[in-house]
């Protein structure tokens, strides 16, 4: 980057859209992952009331929107799922607070290829606008889902949104991939090369593993994607024929395609599919881990264990894709081994369930807003996560496959519990993004609404899939069976109106904050970690120019004998200890 | 404030504890700090460190775009050997049709490929020879001194593209891309996203050819071609890998 | 604020139970032969996590109360046998649960072509099921939808009128099924990815496009059951319905004859 002395006569315009907007330091761009990621929540939170408020008050108009029709709901599915699944949890976990802590956390004073970093940024902002045009192309967004199942989503005459809305999404989330794997490249050098002197692997914090991992996982999971949406966009414009076979009718008219094959495209989906979904999580269980430790003055329990839990799940992620197509036509041998292999993710998980328990007994815990949502990830953790092993058996997920049983697993491990550990990064990464305190009063609130309304949204909803109640309905009026469970559709809705609701109070806390919050020091937490050895908000220069030694672990809580319940990891080695 | 002593319970087993409680003088060569020496850090900004950096990344881009391949092979494997399932006859229908390949244009351009790579390498070479001279203060830089060898490759480079074009022209000619034809489907992507992949190469090249024209550092021209150059070598060993894989599984 | 924790911990945990105790809204009754085998594979896997889950929601604010009144927290990095003790339990538990429900889909799945099972060719397309019976010659006729499928001029499925095997196929709006006997289903769809769904029978298979997908089930208890799409394919997924209506032998042998009769 070229550089400026601080006394050239540049324009102030210039001077703002350097430092602000076009800048290739770390912690701008942190920033602005974030807000791009509250942008796209915001909108998804929208969403999804819109579709709540439609399934059970069908007729109802919305101001300036006025009635949803069918492929309203399906549009609004599909943009839904993917601004949560993509940029919410795939971005704001890992590209927003990993790329601003953690060459903090690692000690260094970049990350390894700046210009990349910002390029990776301005595609995924591309590619957010490119989504949610196709909000307002004719024809509206695709109606497939964000799982785009061939053939649907291969032929456009297959129904609204599946023209322009549809070439849309693809190149919104090809644009995305490329960003993404940019983005691990670059977090991935990081942590090999740039960490700080003594900075042993072993010595990382919990985060910074997580961040390490999941960037593996990104860039071979969003190059399989790129590969399927490439022959996806070939197959709807160029005429080849990976998806789409012989002999198809749509709409009255013969479909010319031959020859392809629509479960290909499911293989090649979900082996991205489900490394995507332990994207989502993994950097939310580093963070959780990392806060109990910090909320409990207790080191975290079973670190090596933690570590290699986290590079088992990352492995394992890779070799389970078969358990979303138990029944798509899949050989019903290939059932036998997803399922045992998917099983065994359980038990990884359950080693980390076990040592946040262990985290927090023995602790002098500090009920501070970013420890409470971390208990209440591991509350969601445990519930969402349980009925994992249940829809890993393939004949009983024969039954709830595709039914509200699945929506409610993974809103609750995924959206609930990945959502509150972004809620507790927020809050406690929050001083020293904007060097202000977030209000702790305001803080609880917004806990005790969202952990209430996540139970009450989802609990019931496993109820709905028992019955029966098939997912992506946008009306309750076709099916008789599923008529009968309007009344708890009702409920779930009201929770949701008043649970979305509640985010305000969230919303109101950042900004107000940001403005006129409490000024913070450098360490408000008294965490033992590097970043907190800055200055708040981090300057702009960093670590520049004076690197910290790295003498100890992360984790140098209530360690006997010291004088304060922690010890920084770059404080000088005394006692020998 | 006093600190009782009656929860002390210091873990001495860290098997599976222990986030590394401060142990100085820790071990060599571990590979994260300085290797040894506390008191010395390694100057990020060196051309040394510049080159590792960038050199790590590259693998990572290559292992991204390895990913892709292998998973366009899987596809293209699977789907020759399996197409729709009939249940008549119990097993899988074989609609596959081979494409037959023009041997000469491909071989032409395969050599095309393998000389670039040959001039990159040369081009690298001399070019870290030149910036080693000057760190020694053996002789200065001065560009345009020797013979354009990366103005060769990229010549080279848009050789091979535009043979390809060639290739992908004849078969739009005979009408090998329509009708049905799952096999005509993964040659052209598999040489589609290999030529493309091909192209961000040549950009990059043409960064560091340009080099010699508008005056950037010379390091940052260095490192752009060593960057580029493993990334190109594998470009060549990934298209042998593909010509062989449309020949031997056709 | 721990006290607090505790209420809702157990208020949520206590909660949950209730709702699933409870069960409001449930299984419909199984009415197919697999049914009584899924049903105990749910029940074991419900009471199973189910007990996990307390378990988890109490042990957890059980510690977060523990810790109020402490002045130091223990400096402890954890203990290598409680994990292994923890891992291996948790091992053993899940895999012998997976292993039953292996058992389960075995049984469910691989099945080697009940004789005199009773043929039903089944056919999504854009909203609508279609259930083709071969009649009384035993074969279905062949198909091709893209020359000679006319659902305005009753013939969605598209039979070749050449085909002599076609002319006694019986294709019904609703899935009549006799009581007691194997069926066959084969399913087709005619243009996306669909799904038939019988909650009842605890039932549901995918049909895809370009494959034909053979599937077995054997209804027990006569009476009229719904059958829902289960993947979406396209607006009006919501509305793709069918009936199943399961009677007598002899009821279903009339039905065919009278069927026969008007075609």
């Amino acid at each position: 980057m070229r550089q400026i002395s601080p006394t050239s006569p540049e324009p102030r315009a210039s001077r703002f859209l350097r430092r602000y907007l076009f800048s290739a330091d770390h912690k701008v761009i942190g920033v602005q992952y974030f807000f791009l990621s509250l942008a796209a929540a915001l909108a998804g939170a929208v969403l999804s009331l819109l579709m709540r408020i439609h399934l059970v008050w069908p007729h109802m108009a919305i101001p300036l929107l006025g009635e949803i029709k069918p492929e309203n709901y399906l549009g609004f599915l599909t943009v839904h799922g993917t601004l949560m699944v993509f940029f919410v949890l795939s971005t704001v976990p890992q590209n927003g607070f990993g790329t601003y802590f953690l060459p903090l956390q690692l000690g260094a004073s970049e990350m390894a290829f700046p210009g990349l970093n910002m390029v990776g940024f301005w595609t995924v902002l591309v590619s957010f606008l490119v989504l949610m045009t196709a909000l307002f192309v004719p024809g509206g967004a695709s109606i497939a889902g964000w799982t785009q199942y061939a053939p649907l989503s291969a032929i456009a005459a297959a129904g609204p949104g599946q023209g322009t809305g549809t070439d849309l999404w693809l190149i919104s989330i090809g644009l995305f991939c490329v960003g993404t794997v940019l983005s691990a490249i670059n977090f991935i050098t990081t942590t090999v090369r740039r960490r700080a002197p003594g900075m042993d692997w072993m010595r990382m914090p919990l985060p910074c593993w997580a961040w390490f991992v999941t960037a593996i996982l990104s860039l071979l999971a969003f190059s399989i994607l790129l590969a399927a949406l490439v022959m996806l966009m070939l197959d709807r414009h160029a005429g080849t024929n990976f998806f789409v076979p012989a002999g198809l009718v749509v709409s009255g008219r013969a479909v010319e395609h031959s020859g392809g094959s629509p479960l290909l495209w499911q293989h090649l989906f979900w082996f991205f599919g489900h490394p995507e979904v332990y994207i989502a999580i993994l950097p939310a269980m580093g963070i959780t881990s990392h806060l109990l430790s910090v909320f409990s003055r207790k080191p975290v329990f079973g670190y090596k264990a933690m570590v290699t839990a986290t590079l088992a799940i990352g492995a394992l992620g890779f070799m389970v894709w078969g358990h979303h197509m138990f029944v798509s036509g899949m050989n019903p041998y290939a059932g036998f081994a997803f399922s045992t292999l998917t099983t065994a993710i359980a038990v990884p998980s359950a080693i980390k369930v076990f040592n946040w328990l262990g985290t927090i007994y023995g602790g002098r815990i500090r009920f501070s807003t970013p420890m409470l949502f971390s208990i209440g990830f591991v509350s969601l953790f445990i519930t969402g996560g349980l009925t994992g092993p249940l829809l890993a058996q393939p004949a009983l997920d024969a039954y709830l496959h595709d039914t509200y049983f699945v929506v409610a697993h993974f809103h609750l491990i995924m959206a609930m519990a990945g959502l509150f550990a972004v809620f507790a990064a927020t809050h406690f990464w929050f001083p020293k993004m904007f060097g202000r305190m977030m209000n702790e009063r305001l803080g609880a609130l917004h806990f005790w609404i969202t952990l209430a309304g996540a139970y009450a949204i989802f609990m019931p909803m496993h109820l709905l899939g028992i019955a029966g109640h098939p997912r992506r309905y946008s009306e309750l009026t076709g099916v008789q069976y599923v008529a009968a469970m309007a009344p708890l559709q009702k409920f779930i809705t009201v929770a949701v109106i008043v649970t979305v609701a509640g985010q305000l109070v969230f919303l109101v806390n950042l900004f107000w904050s940001m403005l006129k919050g409490p000024r913070a020091g450098a360490n408000p937490w008294d965490c033992s970690t590097l970043e907190w050895t800055l200055a708040s908000p981090a300057p702009v220069a960093g670590f520049a120019g004076r690197l910290p030694v790295v003498n100890r672990g992360p984790y140098e809580y209530s360690v006997p004998g010291a004088e304060v319940d922690f010890l920084p990891q770059d404080a000088p080695a005394t006692h020998g200890s | 404030m006093p600190i009782t002593s009656e929860h002390v319970e210091l873990e001495r087993k860290p098997k599976l504890g222990g986030g590394g409680p401060g142990k100085t003088p820790h071990r060599r060569g571990y590979g994260g700090g300085d290797d040894g020496d506390p008191d010395r850090f390694r100057d990020f900004h060196s051309r040394k460190e510049r080159l590792r950096r960038l050199r790590v990344g590259v693998v990572l881009c290559i292992v991204s775009v390895g990913t892709l391949f292998v998973c366009l092979t899987l596809a293209y494997v699977f789907r020759r050997q399996m197409g729709p399932w009939d249940p008549l006859t119990k097993g899988y229908v074989r609609d596959w049709i081979s494409v037959r390949l023009p041997y000469v244009q491909l071989w032409i351009n395969t050599a095309v490929l393998l000389l670039s790579s040959i001039t990159l390498e040369l081009a690298r070479r001399r070019m870290t020879r030149q910036v080693e001279f000057a760190e020694l203060g053996i002789q200065p830089i001065r560009f345009g001194r020797d013979f354009p060898w990366l103005g060769l490759t990229v010549l080279l480079g848009f050789g091979f593209l535009a043979g390809q074009l060639i290739v992908w022209n004849q078969f739009r000619l005979q009408g090998v891309f329509q009708h049905a034809n799952p096999g005509s489907s993964f040659f052209f992507i598999l040489t589609g996203m290999h030529a493309l992949h091909l192209v961000g190469g040549l950009l990059a090249l043409l960064y560091a050819a340009a080099g010699s024209v508008v005056r950037i550092r010379f390091e940052s021209q260095m490192l752009a071609v060593e960057a580029t150059g493993w990334y190109w070598h594998f470009m060549a060993g990934l298209w042998m890998y593909i010509f062989a894989l449309l020949y031997f599984v056709r | 604020m721990a006290i607090a924790l505790l209420l809702a911990l157990i208020l949520i945990t206590l909660a949950s139970a209730c709702l699933f105790v409870v069960h409001p809204w449930w299984f419909p009754a199984g009415v197919s032969a697999q049914a009584a085998a899924m049903d105990h594979g749910f029940k074991v896997a419900l009471w199973l996590l189910g007990t996990l889950f307390i378990a988890g929601q109490i042990t957890l604010a059980f510690f977060v109360v523990r810790s109020r009144r402490r002045a130091k927290a223990a400096y402890y990095q954890g203990n290598w046998r409680f994990e292994a003790a923890w891992t291996l339990t948790i091992a053993a538990l899940f895999f012998w649960f997976n292993v039953s429900g292996e058992k389960l889909w075995s049984r469910m799945m691989i099945h080697h072509g009940a004789p005199g099972a009773v043929q039903v060719e089944v056919t999504g397309a854009q909203f609508q099921w279609y259930f083709r019976y071969p009649g009384a010659d035993g074969v279905f006729g062949r198909t091709n939808a893209q020359k000679f499928a006319h659902p305005e001029e009753g013939n969605p499925l598209g039979l070749d009128p050449a085909d002599p095997a076609g002319r006694d196929d019986i294709v019904s709006a609703a899935l009549v099924l006799p009581a007691n006997r194997d069926i066959e289903l084969i399913l087709h769809a005619q243009d996306v990815i669909h799904s038939l769904f019988i909650p009842a029978m605890r039932f549901k298979q995918d049909a895809v496009p370009g494959m034909s997908i053979h599937a077995q089930i054997r209804p027990v208890q006569p009476g009229n059951y719904e059958i829902a799409c289960a993947e979406l394919c396209g607006t009006g997924h919501y509305r793709m319905r069918a009936a199943v209506r399961v009677v007598s032998e002899e009821q279903f042998a009339a039905w065919q004859k009278a069927r026969a009769a008007n075609e």
